[in-house]
Formats: structure tokens, C-alpha cells, sequence
């Protein structure tokens, strides 16, 4: 029995010994090369089709050179916050995490390495980029935090097929022109306009619209405008940019975003023209993908939307309206950056480079963004288009031009107590979309009353 | 003969201990040091995303959550309300099934059991998705059944609103409860068959009729399992959170009333990443658990009869 449990034992140890070597033996090799740890999770590239391209870019950068073995981390963007958490808790952070847009950049506030002294030391050439956007990554406590790299302008979504079904003709197709209704008259591009065109564009059962008297808000089956996927702070742009932090640190509710709430909350309840909360998680609108159902004539979203929706009828993009007399588009942008956990951020620096350089054509396809570096905007969108819908014909200069009409500040901007004013702020969106009869007023006050006990607990 | 009975006891023991160690060593790293670090954590200032700046505090973060806090003990309360609501009814209905299953008059039985148990199969974030579209208050089928049948307008926001009307919440939620009551159902019904069927021939020749034996036999031989359902549904509740965190992103909605503690607990670890606060609330949250299992088994005496003996 002794000799049998000795044998057994003997047995095991030798298979041990013989792993653990040929783990040394295979990891040998590896060792000589600077490991560097990519996370992504955080913006774009955590769904299933982006993993084999993504993994496929990683790999022709091994190949391109013999000091830096880039390891990819992907990571599921419902689990991605309280992954990277837990990294940087445990001393653990990766070298770099990307692409990274505004708001999951700044819910990380002070993770981040300063790259000024890396771009100096390597003289990594900053023109190549509209110095308007490296000015946008650069923070006045904690430096240049990112580098440009994708940019992701808002537009009108509009379905041609709902506008020819009413016989109303379609919006501008230029910013700055005036819309032409079906009896010939002009009207200014405005949320005035929109609203008069998306109350004929939303439709009940019995096919009435929502300028009828009889109108059944009960069983609408068709909307005129709406927001793919926004909060509080993005469906208040529409109106102007804005912040929740005035100059001096303060709570607030800037003006444009308390009469952009208002128009929304009556576009809900009262001339239901924009859908709800309860309809708008339905199936009726894809569940939240409200383009895509088919059932809402305007629809502002970023260019990201394009780069994986499927949608199956006529469409278009059209110009953003304006408010008062000023046009805003907001803006999304994705970013890398470097943690200042980095154990080698010269090389990690290195990585980030060619990701935006040479690994940048690969990547851009892949998450549908439009590059940040001016000589590779040339041609891209037209590309895009033609290559993620043949069979539509979209305007893409509505894209570029939507630039020029940009948030500043960026309405994902940062703000005191990050993650706690993001869940109060959604708690006050929630109640909007949700409670047909309660001041939109007294909710900001109730919200500004609440926002400043969290920023001076922040302090 | 105590020499050689003593030795292979004391191997058996061994050999118990080496069948239990892969137990034991996950209970040891999974469960007993997260519970001692998080009891640790409860006393400093811990952030994850600012390892740098975590301190040690004291009771700061239990004076805040125990008197400064309002969120803290009203969470406690809404889940001790929806407790009183929930419980009852999903105890009822669990046990009301299990009796009519175990009915010998009842025509494919086993049909009915599968048909009962099947809904436990799905994922319960996919039932919680499911029962999100069907209460929906303009397109959910059970608005628009009760619409057609009665001709009553009951859809939009003048109608049943299930899951935004502060009155409903709590009953709309047990409602997907009963969705998953598979599990309770299936032991009340072996604990159904494991009732002695001497003890109704019996009754039946005292003339006892069908209440009386309910009551007399059924009910009083089913307390160890009603004990067992019982103490795994509060602790259950007191973790109360994937309905609300799934329909509502644990917001609160409508008006607070789905702020349970385990949803506010979350918030405050892992969105807010205010890890020595969320220990707190995690270490309230087990003390409420712990108080009912304690006066459950204190009264256990009085209500729960062992056929068999309580050893």
C-alpha cells in the first residue's frame, strides 16, 4: 500500500516538474520582450464580431517588431468599469486602455499618465491633428491625457420612407438652409420645425396623426423625433452645450438644457411626438434601437450608430436644427490612454503610437469611427457608407460638416463625484421619461439641490 | 478493542477531512476572508480607482450609514414592506400548486410538474427582460388582454401602470416572483409526499374532512419544510436585487420604492467604487438576515413538529 502511494506520488511530482518546465521553457522567449497590456472594454470593441479583428491587428504588431509583446484584454463593457477598478485597486492596471471616449475616460479621473513629457522626449508629431481636438484631450490638473483618434459627429437619422408615406417633403440637406414645407414655404431649420413636422409624423393605431383631436396617445405605433440612447446631459445639447459645473465649481442648470427638458417632457406626454419611457424600452422600438424599428421619421445619433446598425429601408442624414440661433451637434471621441500604474510607459507609448498610426486604418474600420488625423478623413466616410450600405445613397458630407458644430464643453465632460452625479442625473432622466405629470422645473431644482450636497461632499 | 475500533475512527476522520478540503479551502478563500476583509474594509475610507488615498477611518462609515444616511435604514424598510407582501403570497401560491400536484385527482400530474418547474429553467435576467415587455403599460399583452376582454382602457398613462405606480410596484415584482417558485413548490411537494398516507386513512375513518385534514395533518407535517422555504426566502429577500438592478438599472424607480439595500449597497460599491461604505451596508444587510434566521430558530420550538424527533 506504501509503495503504491509512493509510486503514485513520485508519479505526480515528475508530471509537476515536467510542466513547470516546459512552462519556463515555452515562456522563455517571451521574457526577453517588454510585455505591454492593452484594455478594452470601456468604449467600443468589447462586442463579439470586433474580438478576431482586433486580435488580428495586435498580432501584426508583434510581428512588426522584436521588443514588445502587446497582449490584448477584452473585456465585456458591462463588466469593464469594475474589471479595470479592481486592477488599478490591486496595483495591477493595464498600460493601455482604449478606445476610450470622454465618459469613460473621466469616470477614472487621475488613473490617467500625463503623455506631454512622452510626446516631447519622442518628438511625436502633435500636427497631424486639428489642434482644437489635442486641446480637447488636454486637462489643466493632469495634462495631456489622450491622443486623438477617432471622432464621432451627431446627426439627423431621418427615415425616407415615413416622410414620403405622409407626403411631407424632407428636411435641408445643408446646414443653414431653411426647410421647404409641401405648399412651398419656408421655415427655419428649428426645434420649431421639427416639432411641427414630427407631431404629423407620429401616428396611432387607427393611422391619425398627433395634430388630430382624437389622437389615441394609448396606442401610438409611429413617432417623429428622438434620441437614440441618450440622458439628461446629451438630450439637453440639443438645445446648446452645457455643464452641471459652473466656472467656480458649483452645481447647475444651464438654461439651454432646462427649456430642452421642457420641449422633450411636452414632446412625451402632451404633443407625443417623441416616445416615452415605457414605449421606448418596448419592442415596438427594437427595445431602444429606435432607428432600426423603423417606426421614427428623425432620429439624432452619432456616426457610431451607422457603424453597426442594421437598418432595412430608405434612409438619410440630414443637418442638425437650431435653437435660438445656434446650432449644436455634439460630439463623440474616442481616445487610448496610459495608466500611471504603466510599468513601461516609454513602451507602452511606443504601442500607442502605432495604434494611432499605422494599426489606426485597421481600427477604424473595425469600431466605425472617423479618424482623428486629417490626411486619413479624405475618403474614409465615402468608403464607409458604400461599404456598411450599398444600397443606400447617403449624403456624407452632412457628417464632416457636422463638425464645425461641436459641444464645448463636451456634454460627457467631467463632473465632481463622477459615477454618483452620473446615477443622480439618470434617476432625474428616469422620472422624465417615466412620470407623465410632474414639473420639469421643480425635478431640476430637486436635481441642482441634490448635485451640489454631491460636489461639496466631493471637495 | 478500543485500540482497534480508536485507530481506523481516527482515519476515517482523515479521510473525511481530505473528501471535505476542496469545501473547506473554497469556504476559506471564497467566503470567510472576503467576509474578514470586508469587515476590515467597513472601517476605512476604501476607493478602488484611488488606491493611494485609502485610510483608515474608524466608525465613520457606520455612524454615516447607521444616522446620517436616510437612504440606509429607508432601504430597509421598503424591502421589510415588500417582504410582507411578497412573501405570503409567493408562500401561498408555492404551496397551493404543491398541494394540487400531489392531488391523485388531478389528470397529468407529471405534465403539470414540468410545466410549473420549467419557467426556473430560463435565466432569470431573461425572465425578469420578458416580464418587462409584457407589463409594459402601452404594449404589454396584460394591459392589452384586459383591454380587449373588458373593453376597459387600461393602456398608457391613465391605465395600469405596473412597473411606474408606487401602489403596483411591489405587487408587479412579486408577480415575476411567482415566475421562479419552481424550487419552493418542488420541495413543498416532496415534502407533501413524504407524508405518511396512514395518517390520512385515519383521518378518514374519524370522518375528518378535507380542511380538517389539511390543517390536522398536512400543515403540521409540512412545518420543517415551511421552516427551511421559510428562512431561504428571507435571505433571499434581504438580497433582493436582480429584478430591480434589470428593469430599472437600480434606480430607484418609481419613487424610491425599488431602492432595496442590496441594490443601494451596489451603488455604493460598484458604481460609486465606495468599497468601505458598501461593506457597511453589506454588513447590515447580513445582520438582518442573521436577525430573522435567529428568531426563526428561537421560535422553531413552538411551531415546527419533527415526526421523527428534532435529533
Amino acid at each position: 500500500m506504501k509503495k503504491r502511494t509512493g509510486i503514485v506520488l513520485a508519479a505526480a511530482a515528475t508530471m509537476i516538474a515536467a510542466l513547470m518546465s516546459f512552462s519556463c521553457a515555452k515562456s522563455a522567449p517571451a521574457a526577453k520582450k517588454t510585455q505591454v497590456r492593452w484594455f478594452v472594454g470601456l468604449g467600443a470593441g468589447s462586442d463579439e464580431p470586433t474580438f478576431a479583428p482586433q486580435k488580428a491587428v495586435v498580432d501584426k504588431f508583434n510581428a512588426s517588431q522584436n521588443e514588445i509583446e502587446l497582449v490584448l484584454e477584452i473585456v465585456d463593457n458591462s463588466q469593464a468599469y469594475n474589471t479595470l477598478a479592481t486592477q488599478i485597486s490591486g496595483g495591477n492596471a493595464p498600460d493601455i486602455v482604449g478606445p476610450v471616449g470622454i465618459r469613460g475616460r473621466d469616470s477614472f479621473k487621475g488613473t490617467w499618465l500625463d503623455l506631454a513629457p512622452l510626446v516631447e522626449k519622442t518628438k511625436y508629431d502633435l500636427t497631424q491633428f486639428d489642434n482644437s481636438m489635442v486641446e480637447f484631450y488636454r486637462d489643466k490638473n493632469e495634462g495631456l491625457v489622450g491622443l486623438p483618434f477617432a471622432i464621432y459627429p451627431s446627426f439627423m437619422y431621418v427615415n425616407k420612407e415615413l416622410f414620403a408615406e405622409a407626403g411631407i417633403p424632407l428636411p435641408p440637406k445643408k446646414y443653414g438652409e431653411q426647410y421647404v414645407d409641401e405648399n412651398g414655404k419656408k421655415w427655419p431649420w428649428n426645434y420649431d420645425t421639427v416639432k411641427m413636422l414630427a407631431r404629423k409624423l407620429s401616428v396611432d393605431s387607427k393611422g391619425r396623426d398627433s395634430t388630430e383631436a382624437d389622437f389615441d396617445s394609448a396606442s401610438m405605433v409611429q413617432w417623429g423625433f428622438g434620441q437614440q440612447w441618450g440622458d439628461a446631459r446629451s438630450w439637453g445639447t440639443l438645445f446648446g452645450p452645457g455643464s452641471f459645473t459652473d466656472a467656480s465649481g458649483k452645481a447647475q442648470i444651464p438654461a439651454n438644457w432646462l427649456a430642452a427638458w421642457n420641449w422633450i417632457y411636452d414632446g412625451m406626454w402632451k404633443d407625443n411626438f417623441i416616445p416615452n419611457g415605457p414605449y421606448g424600452s418596448s419592442d415596438i422600438l427594437g427595445g431602444g434601437d429606435w432607428f432600426a424599428s423603423g417606426k421614427i421619421a428623425m432620429d439624432h445619433s452619432h456616426l457610431w450608430y451607422a457603424g453597426f446598425a442594421q437598418i432595412k429601408f430608405d434612409w438619410d442624414i440630414y443637418p442638425m436644427p437650431e435653437w435660438n440661433g445656434k446650432t449644436t451637434a455634439k460630439m463623440h471621441a474616442d481616445t487610448f490612454v496610459i495608466t500611471k500604474q504603466s510599468k513601461n510607459p516609454d513602451a507602452a507609448f511606443k504601442v500607442l503610437s502605432w495604434l494611432l498610426g499605422e494599426g489606426s486604418s485597421d481600427l477604424l474600420k473595425i469600431y466605425g469611427g472617423m479618424p482623428a488625423r486629417k490626411n486619413l478623413q479624405e475618403g474614409f466616410l465615402s468608403e464607409f457608407f458604400a461599404t456598411k450600405f450599398p444600397a443606400a445613397s447617403i449624403d456624407a458630407s452632412i457628417v464632416v460638416d457636422s463638425i464645425a458644430y461641436a459641444d464645448n464643453p463636451n456634454h460627457e465632460g467631467w463632473m465632481p463625484s463622477f459615477q454618483e452625479t452620473t446615477t443622480r442625473y439618470s434617476d432625474f432622466w428616469n422620472v422624465l421619461t417615466n412620470e407623465p405629470s410632474i414639473s420639469v422645473n421643480a425635478e431640476a431644482d430637486k436635481l441642482k439641490a441634490d448635485l451640489e450636497k454631491i460636489f461639496a461632499a466631493a471637495k | 478493542m478500543r485500540r482497534i475500533l480508536g485507530l481506523p475512527l481516527k482515519r476515517e476522520q482523515l479521510w473525511g477531512l481530505m473528501f471535505i478540503a476542496p469545501w473547506l479551502a473554497g469556504f476559506l478563500i471564497f467566503y470567510l476572508v472576503p467576509m474578514a476583509a470586508s469587515f476590515l474594509f467597513s472601517f476605512m475610507d476604501f476607493n478602488l480607482i484611488q488606491p493611494e488615498n485609502n485610510r483608515f477611518v474608524g466608525l465613520k462609515n457606520w455612524v454615516r450609514a447607521l444616522s446620517e444616511d436616510p437612504q440606509v435604514l429607508a432601504s430597509i424598510g421598503r424591502i421589510l414592506q415588500y417582504t410582507l407582501i411578497s412573501l405570503p403570497i409567493s408562500f401561498g401560491f408555492s404551496l397551493v400548486v404543491a398541494i394540487l400536484l400531489n392531488n391523485r385527482l388531478l389528470l397529468g400530474t407529471k405534465l403539470f410538474r414540468v410545466l410549473f418547474y420549467l419557467p426556473t429553467m430560463v435565466p432569470l435576467v431573461s425572465t425578469v427582460l420578458i416580464w418587462n415587455g409584457v407589463l409594459n403599460e402601452h404594449v404589454g399583452w396584460i394591459n392589452l388582454s384586459i383591454k380587449h376582454l373588458t373593453g376597459l382602457e387600461v393602456t398608457g398613462v391613465d391605465g395600469i401602470r405596473w412597473l411606474a405606480n408606487t401602489r403596483l410596484i411591489y405587487i408587479s415584482y412579486t408577480m415575476i416572483g411567482l415566475w421562479g417558485c419552481g424550487n419552493t413548490i418542488l420541495i413543498f411537494l416532496a415534502g407533501l409526499q413524504g407524508i405518511p398516507t396512514e395518517l390520512y386513512e385515519a383521518a378518514l375513518i374519524d370522518g375528518a374532512n378535507g380542511p380538517r385534514r389539511l390543517f390536522a395533518i398536512t400543515i403540521p407535517m409540512m412545518t420543517p419544510v415551511l421552516f427551511y422555504n421559510l428562512i431561504t426566502g428571507i435571505v433571499g429577500l434581504m438580497q433582493y436585487f436582480l429584478i430591480p438592478f434589470v428593469i430599472n438599472q437600480g434606480s430607484g424607480f418609481p419613487n424610491g420604492m425599488t431602492n432595496f439595500p442590496m441594490v443601494y449597497f451596489y451603488r455604493q460599491s460598484f458604481s460609486y467604487f465606495n468599497m468601505g461604505y458598501g461593506a457597511v451596508i453589506a454588513w447590515l444587510i447580513f445582520a438582518l438576515g442573521l436577525f430573522f434566521t435567529l428568531v426563526l430558530f428561537g421560535t422553531s420550538n413552538r411551531w415546527v413538529y419533527y415526526a421523527g424527533g428534532k435529533d
